[in-house]
Formats: structure tokens, C-alpha cells, sequence
């Protein structure tokens, strides 16, 4: 019996593999299953193509495998521009709809399914040829027929079967014309149905879990997702939702929402993000709490839009003019957005402070079936300091304070009338020139996040704790790292880190560093950005190696075993 | 009675126009609508003007050069019950922000955005702004130096607000700080997104420039015969600030032939412009 089956499905755009894709998942999630089910697509919106890869696992939240178990495909052109993200062997049983061309060795299990011609006969119209494909895979997978209908009862998110029923019967029929048996997946024990969204859906609902109020953004891709979401829920809680005419202002729109009192937040990618910092230095200089979501794709310029890469850490962290402080924060699985976007407000609030969390297009847009535990969780939520209600006297908006920290009033509030710059201003926030108070503004706004440094739960770090190999990572390139760790069995020889909080940097980071003699460092980005952060941070161990290249294509654990084998031994 | 003052002194030349708009906002504006200080925010770009909101005791944020409009507006936004206040200059809103403007206006969210003009980016020293007027070659240069080559034509403020359908349009002039306070005052109690041009003296770069402006300026008043430049061949028309084609006439008019100034159009309906 098996624990975990891989699925891809390929298509031209209009074969409706998304579809496919989501409607398996939410029938494995149903059953109980984890799975997290990338998706690859091109720059079309209709025509182009379309990939998914379903990663599905009876007992525990796991990456696809590298080869596909399963591989259903519409159309070999468009599996040829995937065919890194979906290799299949020997092992792999393949439905195709169409013969293979010239080049490609089909293994021993491949079965032609005339998939549109089928949906035709049932429905009508070859459309359905998805649902066909859907009824088969089902069936293949036990899914226990009985069950089939009620299933599709059940769940909203399944509504669409209901429709096309015929076709998903029909396809479910095709495996008895199959010389193939049902696939041995055990089953999920106990069946406790999954949730399934992606890393954006969690950064915009944990967005509104901590009280954002105004949401602002522009469409971008692989961004978009969580300005929907948001346009969608806002409005509902008469929160304002607005689409801004360019980054800028929609940079500019939350910040002068936060400065009048209001939990305010913008998302983007890469090209966005380069817009917004004017505004993070603004945020940074008049302490005006701003949360930013960076939804990385691959770069720089317009890039590789649909693809992801870590390769904006070094504008998050140092992006812009003048010494602009900020705090960054990056997620490595789906979990982590929910969480650490409800961090990014807390930390923006109390710290008054730039907030920029890191997602990426993997984390962003890979849907994930998981227990729903993280979504019902209880988390504080943190206001931002104001001033107490008789303190009107000689208010100071920028008051020098112990811990560096000014309270600070909502615009509106009687009695505490302030006016802010950009320029260097003092503790009342006039404008001063003289470098007595520039040093001081300077001190208040990056001694008052230091505290953050002493934040070990924002670092996480598995293995043998007293391993001397270490490695260290972030983002998603740390789900990969993980599994490899796990295929290679090095549990109990190896440390990983993992920060979510990037900067500042956690004192956690350098007491693994300094019982570390061996590293390895792992990123998705060509320049090796993390890395030399690292490097500016704290001293590194002498065996350090990096293993770091462009983005397009998310890491895996065959493609990691070398370098950690290599690194490690 | 609040003053709306703040101790701080202004940076500006002795003789700015400037110092007529702080004065039609503090003294006559915001006291004659009695608005509290604690309920005005006033947002700002960069540039001379731009300094203003150090200088008023309201709620205040000296932001970004061009950035003053999408700040206000998530202010307002987030805060409707506020009145908000987005000053600039004409290089501050009409170049580097210029983009923010349109969208602005086809939102027509609740905020008086006052331009004040002097025609000169004056805080670096006089160069061309978008609206400095542009001379044939062989006139004379009233400010500074031209672009070579000449691609620079001016981007008439007036013109680009009736154009975009602002829903509140008016054009004062720093000199006349009661007639300004007028308008601010109307600007701040329309309820939608309201422009008011400020043709402004620097004292320093476009003196001249602006008592050439000044020389050919009239006032409009509802119901009259608007005054149209010596040149021109049409017949004058009662002013009527309700009606959208005659404020996109007034506009067409060149700066130095005719300066109108007044509510050139006021929208009737609170959502859009007529």
C-alpha cells in the first residue's frame, strides 16, 4: 500500500487542468488527505499552457515527489514546456489523450483515453474532457464509488460535479477499459477533511484576522490573488478596499490610512515593489506602521512573472534611499503566511515600523490541503501604543522614550495635534538639520526594533541539535530542503535553520552559527542574497558552501541530495 | 478661537506668495468653517509650498514629492469624518504626481486639493515646471531657461481639471487672500474631490512672470458676462459654474491672454461631476 501518490496533469489553457487539478484536490481533502498541488502556467490567458502536480499524502503534509506517479495529458506540445516540473519513468502510468510525438518514450503503463471524445458522448460537448479525466483518476485512486456522489454533495467547492455528474461516472467507467487496477493509496486515517487554499488566500484572510482595515494594491501577478480575496471580504466588513492607479499610491493610500489610525496593508510583486520605496523610506522615517506583502516572481525587470525566485531579499532589505530601517519577515510554508501576516501587523503596530513579509510565487500560489488547526488557532493581536487620554499636555509624537517606542495619536484625536515630515525632524516633528538630532532620529528608529532580535520563535530550526553540519535557508526553498533532508535519512545528521524573521536578525541565528562547522546555505536566487546578508551579520563557519541559482523552477529533493551530500559529508 | 498657527517660522522668501495662501487658510478658511484643528489633516508633497502643513496647527504629514494626493486620499478613506487637505505645488502635483490626478478625480473622493502655481520649481533654484508658460522664440523669456529642444509645452492645470471632469474647479490667486479663502472654504464644503489652482508670486524667480499674469486676471461671477481677452472674437457668456462646456471655454484661454478666477465649475451631483 502506498503513503503519497504524485499527479500531474497538463494541458493547453481551456483543457481546464486547473480545474482537474483543484477538483481532485478537493476530493482527496475530503477523504482526509494532505497535498499541496503547484501549479505552472505561461504568460497566456487563454491557449497557453498549463500544468499541476498533485502531491498527495495519506498521513502527513508533504511536497510532490520529483516524478510523477500519475500523469494525465491533454496535449504533448504544451507537456514539452513542462517536462521539468512533470518528468515521469518507467514507473509512471500515463493517460494521454493523443499520440506522442517523435522523442518522447511513453513507459509500459500508458493508456490512450479518448477523453473529449467520451465527454462528447456523455455531456454533449468535449468541455467536460477534464471531469472525464477527474471521474477516472478518482476511480484509479479508490476514492470508493459509493461515496462519489456524496462527496460531491457535501462540498461547495465540488458544486461544479454536480453539473457533470455524467462525465465524472463516465470517466470512472474508463478504468475497466484500462487493464489497470485501483492504485494502492492508503487510506487517510482518520479522515479528517483538509482545508485547502494557497499562501495567498492565508496572507489575505490572516490579514483581516489581525485587523486590517484597508487594503490598497494594483494587479500583479502572482499577486493578484490576495487583492481578490480582499476585494471580496473588505467591502462585506465595511472596510475599505481600493485598486490604486500604480504602486505608489496604492503604497501611498495605506500609509495615509495607518498614519489617520487605521490597520492598513498593500501586496505586490517584484516590479510593484520597486515602487513602493519611496513609501517604505516615508514609513520608516515618520514611524507610521505599514505592512507590505512581497509576492516574489522571478526577476529582475518583468522576469519570469509566473515563476518563482528569491531574489527580492536584498530590496527588502535594503531598498531605498538613507538608512531606512524595516523588519522582514518570510514565510516558508502555508502556515506561515497566515501566521507571520498577522505578525507583520503586530510587529508594524507596536514598533510603528515598515513591515515587509516574503512570500513567492510557490508559496503563493500552490494550493495546499492541510489540517485546518493553524486557521482556528487564537493569536494576540497588538495594537499600536496611543496616548493616554490626559497626556494632552506638550505632547511629543516622536517623545524619546526607554525603549524608543513614541505613542502615538490617530489623526482626529483632540488634544494631541501633531505635524510630520519626511525631513529630519525632532521629538515634536519639526523639521532640525543640526546632526545632533539626525543621530538622535536615527537611534530611535532602529534601536527601537532591536528587541526583535530576541524573537527565537521566529526561527525555526530542526535536526540533531547537536550536530555541528548545519544548514540554513529560507522560504519556500526550505520545503525542499526539508524533504531532502528526510529522503536522505540525514535527520539525525544535520541541523537546519530556518528564519522567518530575516531582519532583524534573530539572536537564534548566530548561536546556531557558532556551533556550526559546516554549512550549507540554500536559496533560489542567482547572487547568492542571502548569503551575504548572512555575511554581513555574523560570522559564517569557514566550510561554508552556498547552493544557490536562478528561479523558474521550484527546487526539489533529487535535485538537492548532491549539494547537501556534497556539503555535508 | 483657534489660531491655526503653529510657532514655527516659514522658511519662505520675504514677499512669497505662499504666505497668502497660509494666510487664507489659517486666518479666514478654516475659522470661518470652524472646523476643530484635531479634525483637519493637511497632506503635502515637497517643494516651497509643500512646507505648509509645519506651519498649521492641524493634523499634518510633509510627505513625498508628488505623493501628498494617494496619501490624502487613504486618509480620507480610512477616516471619512476627517477633513482632509492635500496642498502641493505645480511641479509637486502637476509633474511628479501628475499620474495620481485623474485617478483622483474619477474617484471623487471627499478631499480639496489646493495647487499652489508659481509657474517655477523654486525650491531647487528655477527651473521649468510643467506650467510654465511657453514662449515663441523671439518673445520675451519671462522665466529662467528653455528646453532644448523645446518639447515642453505648458500642461495647463485649469485645462487638465475641466478636462478630467474634477467635480469642483476653481482658480484663485495668492494676492487675494479673502477671494482664495472663499474658495477654499466652497472646495472644502463640496462634497467630492475639489481643485483649486493658486496662482502664486515667487518673489524670487517669477515676479515678473506672475504680474504679467496678474495684469490680464478678472473675476468670474455667476450670472455675469465673463471677461475674454482682447484677442478673442466671441461673444461673452454669462458665467455659469454649473455647466461643464463653458468651464472647458474658460480653460481653453491662454494664461497670459486671460486669467479667470473663481469657482469655474462646481458639480451638482456629489458623485460625479455634471
Amino acid at each position: 500500500m502506498r503513503k503519497d501518490m504524485t499527479i500531474g496533469a497538463v494541458g493547453a489553457g481551456g483543457d481546464g487542468v486547473m480545474v482537474l487539478g483543484s477538483l481532485l484536490q478537493y476530493l482527496t481533502a475530503s477523504r482526509g488527505y494532505f497535498s499541496q498541488m503547484p501549479r505552472f502556467y505561461g504568460a497566456q490567458i487563454r491557449g497557453g499552457a498549463s500544468a499541476v502536480k498533485l502531491g498527495l499524502n495519506a498521513g502527513t503534509l508533504s511536497l510532490p515527489k520529483d516524478v510523477m506517479d500519475i500523469l494525465v495529458c491533454f496535449n504533448w506540445e504544451k507537456y514539452l514546456e513542462f517536462k521539468q516540473e512533470l518528468p515521469f519513468d518507467e514507473h509512471t502510468i500515463v493517460f494521454y489523450e493523443k499520440d506522442a510525438p517523435k522523442g518522447i518514450t511513453l513507459p509500459a503503463r500508458s493508456f490512450r483515453i479518448p477523453f473529449s471524445e467520451r465527454s462528447e458522448r456523455v455531456t454533449g460537448s468535449p468541455l467536460s474532457k477534464n471531469i472525464v479525466a477527474l471521474g477516472l483518476l478518482a476511480r484509479a485512486l479508490g476514492l470508493a464509488s459509493h461515496r462519489r456522489a456524496e462527496l460531491v454533495r457535501e462540498s461547495e467547492e465540488l458544486t461544479i460535479l454536480s453539473e457533470n455528474l455524467a462525465a465524472f461516472e463516465d470517466g470512472g467507467s474508463l478504468l475497466l477499459e484500462a487493464p489497470l487496477s485501483e492504485l494502492e493509496l492508503v487510506s487517510a486515517m482518520p479522515i479528517i477533511p483538509k482545508v485547502v487554499l494557497h499562501g495567498n488566500e492565508a496572507i489575505a484572510r490572516a490579514a483581516i484576522y489581525a485587523g486590517c482595515q484597508a487594503f490598497f494594491g494594483y494587479p500583479i501577478t502572482p499577486e493578484s490573488e490576495i487583492m481578490e480575496y480582499l476585494a471580496q471580504e473588505l467591502p462585506k466588513k465595511n472596510s475599505v478596499f481600493l485598486q490604486a492607479e500604480d504602486e505608489i499610491a496604492s503604497a501611498g493610500l495605506a500609509l495615509g490610512a495607518s498614519l489617520v489610525g487605521v490597520k492598513a496593508m498593500t501586496a505586490t510583486s517584484g516590479p510593484g515593489f520597486d515602487l513602493m520605496t519611496e513609501m517604505m523610506g516615508l514609513a520608516a522615517a515618520d514611524e507610521i506602521p505599514l505592512v507590505i506583502i512581497d509576492v516574489q516572481r522571478g526577476g529582475p525587470s518583468t522576469g519570469m512573472p509566473s515563476k518563482s525566485e528569491q531574489s527580492d531579499l536584498s530590496h527588502a532589505l535594503y531598498g531605498g534611499h538613507g538608512d531606512a530601517p524595516r523588519v522582514v519577515l518570510a514565510p516558508y510554508d502555508l502556515e506561515g503566511c497566515y501566521r507571520l501576516t498577522i505578525e507583520s501587523f503586530n510587529i508594524a503596530e507596536y514598533y510603528q515600523a515598515l513591515v515587509i513579509l516574503l512570500s513567492d510565487q510557490w508559496l503563493g500560489q500552490t494550493l495546499v490541503a492541510t489540517n485546518d488547526d493553524f486557521l482556528r488557532r487564537n493569536y494576540p493581536i497588538i495594537e499600536r501604543k496611543r496616548p493616554a487620554a490626559d497626556s494632552t499636555n506638550n505632547y511629543l509624537r516622536y517623545q524619546l522614550t526607554p525603549d524608543f517606542i513614541s505613542p502615538m495619536a490617530d489623526v482626529g484625536a483632540e488634544g494631541f495635534v501633531y505635524q510630520t515630515t519626511g525631513l529630519t525632524h525632532n521629538e515634536n516633528g519639526t523639521p532640525s538639520f543640526d546632526v545632533e538630532t539626525s543621530q538622535l532620529f536615527h537611534e530611535k528608529i532602529w534601536r527601537k526594533l532591536l528587541p526583535l532580535t530576541e524573537r527565537d520563535d521566529l526561527c525555526k530550526i530542526f535536526g540533531n541539535p547537536l550536530s555541528t553540519k548545519g544548514i540554513m535557508t529560507w522560504g519556500s526553498s526550505a520545503q525542499a530542503v526539508l524533504a531532502a533532508v528526510k529522503d536522505l535519512g540525514l535527520e539525525d545528521e544535520v541541523r537546519v535553520c530556518i528564519p522567518e524573521l530575516i531582519c532583524p536578525l534573530p539572536d537564534k541565528v548566530k548561536k546556531f552559527l557558532e556551533s556550526t562547522e559546516r554549512l550549507l546555505i540554500v536559496e533560489m536566487n542567482y547572487s547568492g542574497q542571502f548569503h551575504n546578508y548572512l555575511r554581513s551579520q555574523v560570522g559564517l563557519p569557514k566550510k561554508t558552501m552556498v547552493y544557490k541559482r536562478a528561479g523558474g523552477r521550484p527546487f526539489t529533493s533529487l535535485e538537492l541530495s548532491e549539494p547537501l551530500s556534497e556539503a555535508l559529508k | 478661537m483657534t489660531t491655526y498657527k503653529t510657532r514655527v517660522r516659514p522658511i519662505w522668501c520675504a514677499g512669497c506668495g505662499n504666505f497668502g495662501v497660509l494666510d487664507a487658510l489659517t486666518r479666514r478658511a478654516l475659522s470661518n468653517l470652524g472646523i476643530p484643528n484635531h479634525r483637519i489633516l493637511i497632506v503635502s508633497g515637497i517643494g516651497c509650498a509643500s512646507r505648509i502643513p509645519g506651519y498649521i496647527d492641524t493634523y499634518g504629514i510633509n510627505s513625498i514629492h508628488g505623493r501628498a494626493i494617494p496619501i490624502a486620499q487613504g486618509a480620507k478613506l480610512a477616516r471619512p469624518d476627517l477633513t482632509v487637505i492635500a496642498i502641493g505645488g505645480d511641479g509637486d502635483f502637476f509633474s511628479a504626481g501628475a499620474g495620481h490626478l485623474p485617478h483622483a478625480v474619477r474617484r471623487n473622493v471627499d478631499i480639496t486639493c489646493i495647487m499652489v502655481n508659481n509657474f517655477v520649481y523654486a525650491l531647487t533654484k528655477g527651473q521649468i515646471s510643467p506650467t510654465t508658460p511657453f514662449l515663441e522664440s523671439g518673445e520675451k523669456v519671462l522665466v529662467g531657461h528653455h528646453t532644448n529642444p523645446p518639447v515642453d509645452p505648458v500642461l495647463d492645470m485649469i485645462a487638465f481639471s475641466v478636462s478630467t471632469q474634477a467635480s469642483f474647479i476653481a482658480q484663485g490667486i495668492a494676492t487675494d487672500p479673502l477671494h482664495l479663502s472663499w474658495l477654499i472654504e466652497e472646495g472644502i464644503k463640496h462634497p467630492g474631490f475639489s481643485f483649486i489652482s493658486v496662482l502664486t508670486p515667487c518673489i524670487t524667480y517669477t515676479a515678473e512672470l506672475f504680474a504679467a499674469i496678474k495684469s490680464v486676471a478678472s473675476y468670474l461671477r455667476e450670472g455675469e458676462l465673463v471677461e475674454l481677452p482682447m484677442s478673442s472674437e466671441e461673444k461673452p457668456w454669462r458665467h455659469n459654474p454649473t455647466d461643464i462646456g463653458l468651464a472647458l471655454r474658460l480653460a481653453q484661454t491662454p494664461v497670459l491672454e486671460k486669467t479667470h478666477l473663481g469657482i469655474l465649475f462646481k458639480g451638482v451631483s456629489p458623485d460625479r461631476a455634471a
